[in-house]
């Protein structure tokens, strides 16, 4: 079971390595010497790199191939355990409403921030999108699990239904703010409501590596009792799960990786949904695997798409969330006919 | 064993056990007995420290719950619910590793794969180890289910307890006995189980002692011949019965109708 697990945990890392390798040297900007010069130049400490070619390896292509990793690997995670928690394949943040209320704090703070700045200490300023989208990931989050639960079982119906309500406020918010707001607000928001992750600066991959590789450590190993909570949470506590904990755990962190996925990236759809689908193609539902190997794949899926949405219409780009809801709604659609009976 | 003094349960100003006072053994196999609504369920879940009360004071081999270490628990008491969940996308066979789980971290020793083996062979199950859960009858369900509890209590510890709600549902003849053989040799090695049951005579053959309720109240707690008489049960079920002499083993035989 084990030797497995690890055989291919390793076996995609080294594709996630070379994909991001090869991503870096994919785009419309190409490298003046070739990719292969340029790599062994980098690696040796060479410092007679062309400038412009510096620029875009350190400064543009790499801090993004770095947070499509990241984001990727959040997002997934977080999808793989709240369909543990929920007992549900269908339950993933995007579906279920806690994107659009990470989204709708966000909208509410790029409009509205100019005055919330002026009685706030500056030290939050800088980090107050990730703070207001983490509140409101959380408190979509606990509203959902409230309004859904009762007596530790989950009304599917409501839960995905309290997703479309949300959804429904959220894109009501920001369409009312794109009224109220001026041009540069308005960009803003119409990158937040699309998703790109073009914005890549090493300050946002140094919080996220913090946020989400935390988070990520702290989830992964709880394959075994997401398992057992398939039981039943009564029956989990039985053989010894601590459930309420790991149910707090799970409400809280993926929270927190939504909401900083959304601070830096706008709404990037589905990833949560999909990855932990194609895992249950070849693992049923052995948790053990797939969350484990979500983190991994979520990074090759997400890097794959932005490498993919930077040079399919060159010189421009697409958002990237249009890519994964393209991928995403088929997805959606084969879940409904595959498990309609259990829904 | 376990001991029990004046516990109750109120969900929504219904009073559904009143006062029940409880001990028992190690070595027992009792079974708890009574018509519906009588908080069979929600006793034993009670015993088996799924619900809770203020004030109810439920002492495990003369300890607190609450003081118990939760790694240690799992290894000393078991418990198999009625309803089990029905759709589990796995393989037989992890869900029954699933009763392994207190045992270790990442990877199932030697030891766990003998453990769940050794019962599946018990409950019958061993043809059906790599089919998918969720393809199984209800019966066969219910026998995987029956395989996890016996595995996780598969150890060295000494006067285990073991919880079973109503084991018996969906099996057949066969089963039911085989099942109830399995529950009675557990006890003679000095262990304890305490049955929710429906079936009477089954309860006669089997059970050490009984638990009588009627509306969450306790009626009697004895051996079979006293619990297990004609004015009682007559009274408890509400239905006339005869009882007489199991010609076979002696035990009392109860036969419903007029």
């Amino acid at each position: 079971m084990q030797k497995k697990l690890s055989f291919y945990l390793i076996s995609l890392l080294l594709f996630l390595i070379v994909l991001a390798v090869a991503s870096i040297f994919i785009g419309v900007y190409q490298f003046e010497e070739g990719s292969l010069k340029t790599i062994s130049k980098i690696l040796s400490g060479n410092e007679d790199i062309n400038p412009s070619d510096y620029y875009v390896f350190f400064d543009v292509r790499l801090p993004r191939v770095l947070m499509a990793i990241l984001i990727g690997s959040g997002l997934a995670v977080s999808g793989t355990c709240l369909q543990g928690m929920f007992k549900n394949p269908l339950a993933s943040p995007d579906l279920i409403g806690i994107t659009a209320g990470s989204v709708l704090f966000a909208a509410i703070t790029i409009v509205l921030g100019s005055y919330v700045k002026a009685v706030v200490p500056e030290i939050i300023h800088f980090s107050l999108l990730s703070i207001m989208s983490f509140i409101g990931a959380m408190i979509t989050m606990s509203f959902v699990y409230k309004i859904s639960s009762t007596n530790a079982k989950t009304n599917v119906g409501v839960l995905l239904l309290a997703g479309v309500a949300i959804t429904a406020l959220s894109g009501a918010t920001t369409g009312l703010l794109t009224y109220l707001s001026d041009d540069e607000e308005l960009r803003n928001l119409t990158f937040w409501t699309l998703g790109s992750l073009a914005g890549a600066t090493w300050t946002k991959v140094g919080i996220l590596t913090a946020v989400i590789i935390t988070s990520v450590v702290l989830l992964i190993n709880k394959g075994k009792s997401l398992n057992a909570m398939m039981l039943g949470e009564r029956d989990a506590s039985h053989l010894g799960i601590p459930v309420e904990n790991i149910k707090r755990r799970i409400v809280l962190l993926s929270a927190l990786m939504v909401g900083a996925s959304v601070a830096f990236t706008g709404t990037i759809g589905f990833v949560g949904l999909i990855v932990p689908y194609i895992l249950r193609l070849v693992f049923k539902s052995n948790y053990y695997y797939i969350l484990p190997l979500s983190a991994v794949c979520g990074s090759i899926l997400l890097l794959g798409a932005d490498t993919i949405s930077r040079t399919i219409v060159p010189p421009s780009e697409i958002p990237i969330g249009i890519l994964t809801s393209i991928m995403g709604a088929p997805v959606f659609i084969a879940i409904l006919i595959r498990f309609k009976k259990s829904i | 064993m376990i001991q029990a003094q004046k516990v109750s349960y109120r969900s929504k100003e219904v009073h559904i056990i009143n006062d029940i006072d409880f001990e028992c053994n190690s070595g027992e196999f009792v079974a708890i007995l009574g018509p519906n609504g009588a908080g069979k369920s929600t006793f034993l879940s009670l015993l088996a420290n799924e619900l809770h009360q203020k004030g109810n004071k439920i002492l495990l081999k003369s300890c607190d719950y609450n003081q118990w270490c939760e790694k240690e628990l799992p290894k000393h008491k078991a418990k198999f619910s009625q309803h089990n969940n029905s759709d589990i996308p796995l393989n037989v066979e992890d869900v029954v590793m699933m009763g392994r789980y207190p045992y270790f971290d990442h990877i199932p020793s030697e030891e766990d794969k003998k453990a769940i083996q050794y019962s599946m062979e018990c409950i019958d199950i061993c043809p059906l180890q790599n089919r998918e859960y969720n393809h199984l009858s209800g019966g066969e369900k219910q026998r995987v289910h029956l395989a996890r509890v016996l595995s996780q209590l598969n150890n060295n510890v000494e006067n285990k307890l073991l919880f079973l709600d109503e084991p018996l549902n969906n099996l057949d003849v066969l089963h039911q006995h085989k099942i109830l053989e399995l529950i009675k040799d557990f006890t003679i090695k000095g262990n304890t189980a305490i049955v929710v049951i429906h079936d009477l005579n089954l309860a006669a053959q089997f059970a050490d002692k009984i638990l009588l309720l009627e509306k969450g109240k306790k009626v009697c707690y004895d051996t079979p011949q006293k619990v297990l008489t004609q004015d009682t049960l007559s009274k408890v079920y509400n239905f006339p019965c005869i009882v007489t002499t199991n010609p076979v083993n002696n035990n009392p035989l109860i036969i419903f109708g007029k």
